[in-house]
């Protein structure tokens, strides 16, 4: 093998010591994740402080596990416009539910056009 | 497409294998299926007048031993890979066999959820609560099933040479594991929305 290749090969080596150290956060995350919630929190503060903790622990697997960090720059920009529409489907409900739902009718309305609702 | 990425592979017109181009845009398809389900998932929770606390509904205990394990197949598999990019056969076998432990494992543990819930009666008919529960878990565990053939199949080629001697096999190992952690970060999502808050 060239030295350049040699040198190529060292670039994508595969670091153990960076996995120990995720695999040691990831816990610590799941089991902080999991105390915070029998902490009786405000129900928005709640979900503010699980899907923060979720993003961190889906951070780190992505930048590390699965070496987003440092890849190519078109895995990073097909992940981009991924993300967008990822973020912009998800959104749709919410902007509906704190934007339109309110002005138009109340929840339980919403709920009861349910077939199964009040059995 | 820049100077950069076409050097970094010359073999190939992006500077990124074929194989691990098309792993990355069918996880891309997968993300818009999950993202989808969560989309459902918010509607049904903003749209319902009372929707049920983890805690009081499911077994989080479980959920969270489920979660480790999960965690701890992502470096087994990511160790794997480790040991078959420095050719290391016997550390390869030994760390995918240990990742494919712990995905019977945690179906294992899936299954004792389920069976709880069922031997109390409860089914994805009861509410819109456990309908949710049922099709989201259920769905993530039929992409556990799906990545334990691909890496159960990837350690019986490591039995045979010329699989292992092939010059794409690293590429698929790296696929395989690209693939697993996606499933661990859609599990990171799933547990926190349907167990803790």
């Amino acid at each position: 093998m060239s030295k350049a290749s040699n040198a190529e090969h060292d670039a994508h080596r595969p670091n153990v010591k960076a996995f120990m150290i995720v695999f040691g956060a990831l816990l610590c995350l799941t089991l902080l994740t999991t105390a915070v919630s029998r902490m009786h929190l405000e129900h928005a503060a709640a979900i503010s402080v699980g899907l923060l903790i979720a993003v961190v622990k889906a951070s780190l697997v992505a930048a590390v596990f699965m070496h987003l960090w440092g890849e190519d720059r078109l895995i990073h920009r097909i992940l981009y416009a991924v993300a967008f529409f990822a973020v912009f489907l998800v959104s749709l409900p919410l902007m509906d539910a704190h934007l339109l739902t309110p002005l138009k009718t109340d929840r339980a309305p919403v709920a009861s056009q349910h077939p199964d609702e009040g059995k | 497409m820049t100077t950069t990425a076409a050097t970094a592979n010359p073999d190939t017109h992006t500077g990124i294998t074929n194989a691990k181009l098309g792993v990355w845009l069918f996880l891309c398809s997968e993300v818009m299926l999950f993202a989808t389900l969560f989309t459902t998932y918010i509607v049904l929770r903003l749209s319902a007048t009372t929707w049920p606390w983890g805690w009081d509904a499911l077994n989080v205990p479980l959920g969270t031993l489920n979660t480790a394990i999960l965690i701890t197949s992502s470096v087994t598999i990511v160790m794997a890979y480790a040991r078959a990019y420095d050719k290391d056969l016997k550390g390869f076998r030994f760390w995918m066999a240990a990742t494919l432990f712990l995905s019977f494992a945690f179906l294992v543990v899936k299954g004792f959820e389920y069976h709880g819930e069922f031997s109390k009666g409860i089914w994805p008919s009861t509410s819109v609560f456990y309908a949710t529960y049922f099709t989201l878990t259920g769905l993530h565990a039929c992409h556990i099933i799906g990545g334990i053939i691909v890496n159960s199949t990837l350690l019986r080629m490591s039995y045979k040479k010329e699989c292992w001697e092939h010059p794409l096999f690293l590429g698929r190992v790296e696929g395989a594991g690209l693939y697993w952690h996606f499933v661990d970060i859609v599990w990171i999502f799933l547990f926190p929305a349907l167990y803790l808050i």
